[in-house]
């Protein structure tokens, strides 16, 4: 220290003797303060630039002046909620004004912080009968519940006169969903499944344009779907904010355990199959434009501990279609060993191939026509299908092409993207029907026909046989 | 320590250096705070080399990697913090030294190891991470926060009076 001192006096000009502190101690000591100012003004520029930028990616369209408020509550801010929360921001005319979750130490006080930093007047509730006792006002409810809870939520929230956005799978059992179905006809009130796939861009382009309109597949022969997921630890939770055994026992869970990894137990929800599967099983049935007649199915707690989860990580089905120009199969797959080469879907006709997939990053829509088909220049000049991509000159490699191969078919890719949060598209369609100027894309009915055809498949591979299903089986 | 002179530029670019390292720490911590969901998950998961273990065990357990997240980000805030000011530039500065060899140690650029996650040039051994933790090192070792810094004052403030009597002596 001493040493440092007489350094410190001798190599400093113009200081005062004595140990007193000077102007020049001061004016040396406070430079960190403008470069800190400066820091201050550059870290505000850039958040300012970030925010415009996001802005412009994100821009609602005007708001009409006429435009009714619809006054929304969330009922479930767990993971699933907190997106549906996101993909609502972006709607005009919203007005949130309670959420329910009965994890009140978290996930609702993060939901209420976070909805009260957008200036909305939220009231949060552990219990959701309270919260429709008390919100008279409300117009419509976002249900983000475990499955198990999806019936008795919406069949309460309808009979209280309110509209539902109900997440998929519509009920963990098929009576549960029936009843659902039932209390919106009774109630004449809105019910909206969340199989947001159905009103995504890219995929009513593909259907209503591609397949409809063009029927550039020619006839769909196979059809194939999978969700390739990567191992990963369940789902933690701060040991601080637990919740006490006596609430998670009212409603219905055994531990804390339980409660944050739901979807893995029976009861309470239905698996990777219902949890992904169900997604994309659902375009099956939409672009077939048919119910399955058949399916059977392979799966089984071949990754995990089977103690914590009791559905199946990895399952394979198979579908037998009758559609009106013939039989289709179609084969999913859901597995659990490592992400890559992600989810999609494959449609293949013998004209062509659409593979497409909600995900923007991969995979996100091309068609491939086969070479033998009509030529599809109408359908790039009309903007439905970009140029075909130019193949690679073929080299002198010496290799000859084997005579069973065929020449592979041009890939056209698919020009429609989606900038918004997946489920944005779908929940403006849900408010648009509140509203009276849309006609709902995924109603209680249809989610009941893909909650009857995926339940399917986990009962497939319990009594391990093909299993038929009646046409009754999808009606009400 | 002999007592050597230290001329007006060699202080001035002493202080430059940690103002520059303060800024970069500053400005690390707080888009990370700003940044929703921010984590260390997927840097941690890609750890290779002697210590890659360890890391990927933090980011496997919710519960730690939470405390790793929360540290690693007010770490870095109050570390850039301390050394644009020049206040406690030595706690400020060996904290930051420990922090970076951290993140040296959890992707080294050691021959035959390939990462995917951000890192922009080709380096052998040395990446600039080892650079600035070098640099760290400097400023720590020369008391960087003396010279146009906090510490200018606080260390006349809080200098007890016996050991000035002694340097007087």
């Amino acid at each position: 220290m001493g040493d440092q001192d007489s350094k410190d006096r001798e190599n400093t000009k113009g200081r005062e003797p004595g140990d007193g502190i000077g102007r020049r101690d001061l004016l040396q000591g406070l430079t960190g303060l403008p470069v800190l100012g400066l820091f201050g003004y550059a870290a505000m520029k850039q958040k300012r630039y970030q925010e415009a930028r996001v802005a412009a990616a994100t821009e609602a369209a005007p708001v009409p002046a006429d435009l009714a408020e619809i006054n929304v509550a969330l009922l479930g801010a767990g993971e699933q909620g907190d997106a549906l929360m996101n993909a609502m921001m972006k709607i005009p005319g919203l007005r949130f004004r309670a959420v329910c979750d009965i994890w009140a130490e978290y996930n609702l006080q993060r939901a209420v912080n976070r909805l009260r930093r957008y200036n909305f007047e939220v009231n949060g509730y552990e219990d959701y009968r309270e919260m429709l006792d008390r919100e008279k006002e409300l117009d419509a409810v976002i249900i983000a519940t475990p499955d198990f809870w999806h019936a008795p939520h919406t069949i309460d929230c309808l009979r209280a006169g309110k509209h539902v956005y109900c997440e998929k799978e519509m009920s963990n059992t098929l009576e549960g969903a029936r009843s659902m179905v039932l209390a919106a006809r009774e109630t004449g009130k809105l019910l909206q499944i969340g199989h947001q796939r159905r009103s995504n861009p890219r995929y009513l382009h593909c259907y209503e344009k591609l397949l409809r309109e063009g029927k550039l597949l020619g006839r769909i022969v196979t059809v194939q779907g999978q969700w390739n997921r990567a191992v990963k630890p369940d789902i933690g939770w701060p040991r601080r904010y637990a919740m006490p055994e006596e609430r998670l026992k009212k409603y219905g869970y055994q531990s804390m355990e339980q409660f944050r990894n739901w979807r893995w137990y029976k009861g309470l929800g239905g698996g990777p199959i219902v949890d992904l599967g169900s997604h994309q099983i659902d375009i099956f049935n939409w672009f077939l434009d048919a119910m399955p007649s058949h399916v059977i199915g392979s799966g089984g707690t071949d990754y995990y501990d089977p103690a914590t989860h009791e559905w199946y990580d990895t399952v394979m089905a198979i579908y037998e279609y009758r559609t009106a120009e013939g039989i289709a199969r179609a084969f999913y797959k859901t597995q659990t060993s490592n992400g890559s080469q992600g989810y999609f879907e494959t449609f293949m006709g013998d004209q062509g191939t659409l593979v497409l997939s909600e995900s923007e990053a991969t995979y996100s829509g091309s068609i491939y026509r086969e070479i033998s088909a009509p030529a599809w220049d109408e359908w790039v000049r009309k903007g439905y299908i970009a140029a075909p991509k130019l193949q690679e000159v073929q080299e002198e490699t010496g290799a000859a092409l084997d005579v069973r191969e065929t020449v592979s078919p041009d890939e056209h890719r698919i020009p429609i993207r989606l900038t918004d949060p997946y489920h944005t598209p779908h929940l403006r369609n849900f408010f648009d029907a509140v509203r009276g100027t849309a006609q709902l894309n995924c109603p209680a009915e249809i989610g009941y026909e893909t909650a009857v055809t995926v339940l399917k498949v986990n009962e497939a591979v319990e009594a391990n046989q093909r299993l038929a299903f009646t046409p009754e089986e999808f009606k009400i | 320590m002999e007592t050597q002179k230290i001329n007006q530029w060699q202080m001035i670019s002493l202080a430059l250096l940690r103002v520059l390292i303060g800024w970069h720490f500053l400005y690390e911590g707080l888009a990370k705070l700003l940044q929703a969901n921010w984590s260390a998950a997927s840097f941690l998961l890609q750890s290779r080399g002697p210590l890659a273990d360890f890391f990927r065990r933090l980011a496997g357990s919710p519960e730690l990697l939470s405390w790793v997240n929360l540290l690693n980000i007010w770490g870095l805030i109050l570390i850039g913090l301390g050394l644009v000011l020049g206040s406690f530039t030595r706690t400020a500065g060996v904290s930051g030294l420990l922090l970076i060899l951290l993140y040296y140690m959890c992707n080294p650029p050691f021959v035959g190891y390939f990462y995917t996650l951000p890192s922009e040039g080709n380096y052998l051994v040395v990446n600039k991470n080892l650079v600035e933790a070098a640099a760290l090192l400097a400023i720590v070792a020369l008391n960087g926060g003396r010279y146009y810094g906090m510490d200018h004052i606080l260390h006349k403030l809080l200098r007890r009076p016996s050991l000035r009597k002694k340097a007087e002596a």
